[in-house]
């Protein structure tokens, strides 16, 4: 049988658990040999809601986007480094709006087969409001999903990979 | 880390002792300090003063979200205060603000932070709900309506 596995995708927001999910997405692809893409949201749609709300002023509103553009460009490069230390090149993805949105047209008009998340929430709160935007994307996304966690044990994992 | 998991018995207080905006947003970074999240009171209290002077964070039905970003944080942290009998925040609706939602996160963590900001403000958005909030009887009760138990 062939590898199932052809395209990955794993999901990064700046969280340490999303590193954590990338460097567990680099051990898989390195083994399997699937393309891996790691995706950024830039959560333009939060900051729009926010000002609607008036929480946010519209300097403010800016402000918060133009950090969230370096934030994924730091983040992106990290991991991609993180990858190249793995002799594994990896595909950057940015997007803007709405997160699980996106990662679900991402999901789509990529054919990913995987989708790498953090480790979620243990909490596990009944208020709708408090479900977050990752556990929004794992819910709906076509694909099969896996959530990383363990974050000592995939550190050793990375760190052995040749 | 979502917004859930900041919520613990330690960093809520209430009812809030304060009777205006400055003692408020003391108060409220006081409950940081208090509960070891954060070490330089005054320059969380300077940055999150800067971000007030600009515009009131307090909003309509009696809400309040103060926030800033600063670097004597390293992830994201809240504060809740809760005051019934309600406190002049120069809210917009020129109502007393009675339920405060403080939020702080370093400035690299620009995502996360929006999306908690977020969060609170989908909930305030549930008037039932911040009633239940504002009625409640000490800092357990607050973090158990938040979880949903």
């Amino acid at each position: 049988m062939s590898n199932p596995i052809k395209k990955i995708m794993v999901y990064i927001d700046g969280t340490e658990q999303s590193v954590t999910a990338a460097q567990y997405a680099i051990c898989l692809a390195s083994s399997s040999g699937a393309e891996l893409i790691a995706h950024y949201v830039i959560n333009t749609r939060a900051a729009e809601d926010l000002l609607k709300a008036r929480i946010f002023l519209k300097d403010e509103q800016v402000e918060y986007e133009h950090d969230m553009e370096a934030d994924a460009e730091r983040y992106l490069n990290y991991v991609n480094e993180l990858a190249m230390k793995k002799g594994l090149s990896i595909i950057k993805k940015r997007s803007k709006g709405n997160v699980h949105k996106e990662i679900v047209d991402a999901v789509n008009e990529d054919e990913i087969d995987l989708l790498v998340i953090g480790e979620l929430s243990r909490i596990r709160s009944r208020r709708d409001e408090l479900y977050d935007e990752t556990e929004r994307a794992m819910r709906t996304v076509p694909c099969s999903v896996l959530v990383v966690k363990d974050e000592e044990r995939v550190w050793e994992m990375y760190e052995s990979l040749t | 880390m979502a917004l859930i998991d900041l919520v613990v018995e330690k960093i809520v207080k209430i009812p809030l002792e304060s009777k205006d905006k400055p003692d408020v947003l003391r108060e409220l970074v006081q409950i940081l300090k208090d509960a070891g999240e954060i070490d330089d009171f005054d320059a969380v209290l300077k940055a999150v003063q800067d971000r007030e002077d600009k515009q009131s964070t307090g909003l309509q039905d009696s809400i309040a979200v103060p926030h800033c970003k600063t670097t004597v944080v390293s992830s994201l942290k809240l504060a809740i205060g809760i005051a019934p009998q309600g406190i002049d925040f120069d809210s917009i609706d020129g109502k007393p603000s009675k339920l405060f939602f403080l939020l702080l996160a370093s400035p690299d963590l620009s995502g996360p932070h929006v999306e908690a900001l977020a969060e609170i403000a989908k909930l305030a958005g549930s008037k039932a709900f911040c009633k239940a909030l504002v009625n409640a009887d000490n800092a357990r009760e607050v973090v158990e309506l938040m979880k949903g138990e």
